[in-house]
């Protein structure tokens, strides 16, 4: 009756474990795929588009027409400089002229006064009217001459999405309509314009029209989209999407760990009624079939309630997503998520049990009639590692497509699955060396851990992998989190003063000194193409890397410094020299896109110099900082005398945003750009990422009580018989309740060590090379790990202990 | 003749279960004692109440009506946690099926009730005691890995080891072929010899049957003949 009750209960906790698993497969294939799709939605706001080309010449509208025949939409917009009269003085403007889709993604934010409340817009400025910067707001309300006609200027435009698209040369904006612009005369041969044709649509037509616009671009015409346009926000959205990822590969292994642990204890529990079953004759395949059949059941049944949760799971998901992204999430329909959630409920079930019930069924008939022991357990211990490692190895190609980090998911669980026993095992050996003398208790408890008969070293390793896994999800998260933040400097800059003309600098920077304004350094800028590499034309390599076109048909801000600027690290090479050498820093993405190392002889052409040197150091840079950064610097004497630009950054509070006001009138070309919209927009892209993984904890954990339950379970028997043994050798209760609680305390211990230890390697190695994030070591892993183990191992195995140990003596005589 | 020649009392002793089907009387009324170093054995058929007996006897149960001073103390009134003290050290229990710890060496089990009972000299009793039971090559052997007939005298070396007042066994040869049973048998006998250790074993055996100083036979619960 005994080894019913335990056969149905180890059943149940493998049919939950492969509910866990089936859901969190339908979930996440439910819930990421939207996340995804709406992160780079949102990302793409920044470009107003998904993909944008832009030219100093009209675009041709084979570009509209080919992006129409993908199904994408198009939209057109120009700008350009030109003077406005303000108070009868002329005022630089960008003036940029859109139409009537415009922007296709994202929202225009404009207001009737500065001091009134936004509204937002899907469209421009209407005909006959015009929207103007906050700095111009003088204007509003009133007239407003372009060229050759009069405007209304309607609105004040408080936020337009692509405006920060190469965020320096910003001058006060004034939008009007693309239909207006033709009548304004403003355009004529020679006009410095800015031609840019947007497109959006779904990824994978914008994805196959960007590769037809690629070979189809003329000279002079560049395409920015996420990758090329906002270093910055490309960079979270990346990591944010290998976390995401990653972080449900975890969670899956948690959950077929669980599967893998509950398959074990299932068929530990079967041997007795099998050896039976073949004692009395019943053939192999008669076994085989009907467990097969009981394994079928248990996959179709979880399929069914697995598919129902991930189903349902969704939907809190989405209420709490929808509130922050402020939009729905884009659906995904189709059965796709369901089928492949059964698919690897199926892998993971086969996988994990197949071999294990292969094992129970070779169970001598012998077994019935005393404790055979079996000598080819390593055969068969190869073979469930083999089985196992296929299934997992299916399920990740089947989720994540051979990605680089499916890989490394892989090989970290296979290391960890394999070396758990062993290391686990010998940790607990060694221990057990130190001392002959003495039995009880120590190396009792320890003894108990080794006994193969109890299974503890394969569940402590079960346990292990499900720790190591939730610690390394809270690990990644709190640097992906604590990365970005800590990247930002105690005095974040929230304004960028760009366009500073040379023989400006000195001057503005004395002004900032006198008013306490906290300022970088200025830097200039040097607006420049990259034309040879080594001597040859740029256009005639051929580049390795995806990104290589990009970059070479972007313009490059090149800049020079004596000092390596804040948070920059020289990957190779010496920052440069005062020795008046030629020489280049690189940053480090830029240099592996284009496949440059330390020597490489580049040369740009700036207007229409041309100036030359050699790579001389690889640098990275922390984009997020919000600090001046720059892809290319020289050395001074290089580039000084080129013409140039300047821009700075700096921290201006509320105090000082009347000294603000004087300083744009003294300095009338300098443009201030705000910067912290940029930064909350990256910010809450990460926050709202993070979100949505706590979720995924919830099934981590459901997964995690699992393992625990089959943890208590497993040995539960022997740890009973071995009670009553020792009460009948004489044991105190006293004595009983120390080792039990002791036992778990150790185990808990134990693999909260070790777990420890494990999370902490592999959260190095997965920060510094998936992340590109420095690991800080943290304590609180090991505390949490170990505390968290020990108490959870220790207040469960006390709540099973206590039936454990008000056992009858009497049951050692008759078991 | 005065309580204190003896080792075993029962009084009037029975032992009644709740079953399913209503009250089953396992042991009906039975009164016998044991003499310090009288080796008793119990027989009888399957079923008869001979395990329940020997559990009461050695004060790992408690009997349903009637009382059993085991050394001198009374079983019935005593609480699990008290009998567990007078066990402590004084008695020795050899099962069917060994009952070592599985993961533990040879020694290392052997050394188990001694530390229990707060020996300080454990390691060398039991070292002395597996020599006794010629196990001494195999002292740091993990248990799972010897014979039966090699565990069922770690067994023995256990039980004797901390020189134990009684000796409990039930059916100590029934799991080991007749050469084995019949070593383990002369094992048992002559360490009570030497120890002066009292016996009460239960067993179908009639090797064992016959080498015992008195049987004891139950039928059906009851007390046939001793
Ligand atoms: N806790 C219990 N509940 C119900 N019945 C019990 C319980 N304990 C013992 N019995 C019954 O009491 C009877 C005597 O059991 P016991 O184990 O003492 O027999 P035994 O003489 O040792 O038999 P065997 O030679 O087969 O070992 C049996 O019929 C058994 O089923
Ligand atoms: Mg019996």
């Amino acid at each position: 009756m005994k080894i019913r009750r335990a056969t149905i209960h180890s059943y149940w906790l493998m049919f939950v474990a492969t509910v866990i698993t089936v859901s969190i497969v339908t979930s996440s294939q439910l819930i990421t795929g939207r996340i995804g799709l709406l992160l780079d939605r949102q990302a793409s706001e920044l470009l107003a588009a998904d993909l944008v080309v832009l030219s100093t010449e009209p675009l041709d509208d084979r570009y509209r027409e080919a992006a129409q025949d993908h199904r994408l939409e198009v939209s057109q917009s120009l700008s350009l400089r030109t003077a406005i009269f303000v108070d009868d003085s002329p005022q630089l403007v960008e003036l940029k002229a859109v139409d009537e889709s415009y922007p296709l993604r994202g929202r225009l934010e404009r207001a009737r006064q500065v001091t009134e409340t936004k509204s937002t817009s899907e469209q421009g400025p209407v005909r006959g009217e015009v929207w103007l910067d906050s700095k111009l707001a003088q204007l509003l309300g009133g007239n407003l001459d372009l060229g050759d006609r009069q405007f209304v200027a309607s609105w004040l435009l408080t936020y337009e999405p692509d405006r920060g698209g190469t965020i320096f040369n910003l001058a006060p904006r004034v939008l009007m309509n693309l239909a207006d612009l033709a009548d304004t005369g403003l355009v004529v041969p020679g006009s410095r314009v800015q031609y840019r044709m947007m497109f959006a649509g779904e990824q994978a037509d914008v994805t196959v029209f960007k590769n037809w616009l690629t070979n189809n671009l003329v000279p002079g015409e560049e395409i920015q989209d996420l990758e090329n346009a906002r270093p910055e926000m490309r960079r979270a959205l990346e990591r944010t999407r290998k976390f995401f990822s990653f972080a449900i590969v975890l969670t899956l292994v948690i959950a077929m760990a669980a599967i893998a642990i509950t398959a074990r204890y299932t068929s530990i529990q079967e041997m007795p009624k099998v050896a039976m079953l073949r004692a009395f004759g019943v053939s192999k395949r008669k076994l085989l079939v009907y467990y097969l059949r009981q394994l079928g059941l248990l996959w179709f049944s979880a399929t069914l309630a697995g598919g129902v949760i991930g189903w349902l799971s969704q939907f809190p998901l989405q209420w709490a997503l929808d509130g922050w992204f402020g939009r729905s999430l884009p659906q995904i329909i189709g059965i796709g998520p369901f089928l492949t959630a059964a698919l690897v409920g199926l892998l993971a079930l086969s996988g994990f049990s197949l071999p294990f019930l292969l094992n129970a069924m070779a169970t001598p008939p012998m077994q019935v009639l005393r404790t055979v022991v079996d000598r080819r357990s390593w055969f068969r211990g190869l073979m469930i590692s083999a089985s196992a490692i296929v299934a997992v190895f299916l399920v990740l190609m089947l989720l994540m497509q051979s990605s680089l980090l499916a890989m490394a998911t892989l090989m970290l669980i296979l290391v960890c699955a394999l070396l758990l026993p062993v290391i686990l095992g010998l940790m607990v050996k060694t221990l057990l060396l130190s001392s002959r003398r003495h039995f009880w208790l120590r190396q009792y408890l320890l003894s108990r851990l080794r006994a193969s008969s109890r299974g503890a070293i394969y569940v402590m390793s079960g346990f292990s992998l499900v720790l190591i896994a939730i610690l390394l999800i809270a690990v990644v998260k709190d640097e992906l989190l604590g990365a970005w933040q800590a990247q930002l400097p105690e005095d974040v800059p929230n304004y960028f003063m760009v366009n500073i003309r040379s023989d400006d600098v000195v001057e503005i920077n004395e002004f900032l000194k006198q008013r306490q304004i906290e300022a970088s350094a200025p830097y200039a800028l040097i607006r420049a193409r990259l034309a040879q590499i080594n001597g040859v034309r740029v256009e005639d390599i051929k580049f390795d890397h995806p990104r290589a076109p990009h970059q070479i048909i972007h313009t490059f801000n090149i800049s020079y410094a004596e000092a390596l600027p804040d948070q920059n690290k020289i990957v190779s090479g010496e920052w440069i020299n005062d020795s008046g050498d030629a020489q280049i820093s690189v940053e480090s993405g830029v240099a592996e896109r284009l496949g440059l190392s330390l020597g490489d002889e580049l040369t740009f052409s700036v207007g229409s110099s041309v100036m030359k040197g050699p790579v001389t150091s690889i640098r990275s840079v922390v984009w997020e900082n919000f600090k001046p950064n720059f892809y290319l610097m020289t050395n001074a004497g290089l580039v000084q005398d080129l013409p140039q630009t300047w821009l700075l950054s700096a921290t201006i509070g509320e105090q000082n945003k009347a000294d603000l006001k004087q300083l744009l009138k003294r300095f009338p070309s300098v443009t201030l750009l705000d910067i912290t919209e940029m930064m909350a927009r990256v910010q809450s892209l990460v926050d709202k990422a993070s979100f949505a993984l706590q979720f995924f904890f919830l099934f981590a954990l459901a997964s995690a009580a699992i393992v625990l339950l089959a943890a208590i379970q497993t040995g539960r028997h022997e740890r009973e018989v071995e009670s009553s043994l020792l009460r009948a050798l004489g044991a105190r209760s006293r004595q009983l309740y120390r080792v039990h609680i002791l036992e778990f305390t150790l185990m808990g211990t134990l693999i909260g060590f070790f777990s420890a230890a494990i999370a902490t390697l592999a959260g190095w190695a997965i920060s510094v090379y998936f992340f590109n994030i420095e690991y800080q070591f943290s304590v609180m892993v090991w505390v949490y790990s170990v505390v968290s183990a020990s108490l959870v191992l220790t207040i469960a195995g006390t709540l099973v202990s206590r039936r454990v140990y008000n056992v009858s003596p009497m049951k050692i005589l008759r078991s | 003749m005065a309580e204190e020649n003896f080792c075993i009392i029962l009084d009037q002793v029975g032992k009644t279960v709740e079953t399913p089907e209503g009250k089953l009387d396992i042991l009906i009324n039975i009164s016998f004692q044991v003499r310090f170093q009288e080796a008793v054995v119990i027989k009888g058929a399957s079923g008869s109440g001979k395990t329940t007996l020997l559990g009461l006897m050695a004060g790992l149960d408690q009997p349903s009506s009637g009382d059993i001073s085991l050394l001198g103390k009374g079983m019935a009134t005593r609480n699990e946690e008290q009998r567990s003290a007078i066990r402590a050290g004084k008695v020795g229990f050899v099962f069917q099926s060994f009952h070592l710890l599985q993961g533990a060496t040879a020694l290392q089990n052997v050394m188990l009730p001694l530390e229990l009972s707060g020996s300080d000299q454990a390691f060398e009793l039991a070292q002395t005691s597996l020599e006794k039971v010629g196990l001494a090559p195999k002292t740091h052997t993990p248990v799972e890995h010897l014979s039966g007939g090699e565990q069922q005298r770690v067994a023995i070396a256990r039980a004797y080891a901390p020189r134990p007042s009684i000796l409990f066994a039930d059916e100590p040869t029934g799991n080991l072929d007749a050469v084995t049973g019949h070593q383990i048998a002369d094992l048992m006998f002559d360490l009570r010899d030497e120890l002066g250790t009292t016996l009460v074993l239960v067993t179908h055996e009639n090797e064992l049957l016959e080498r015992g100083d008195r049987q004891i036979l139950l039928e059906s619960g009851r007390l046939i003949s001793q």
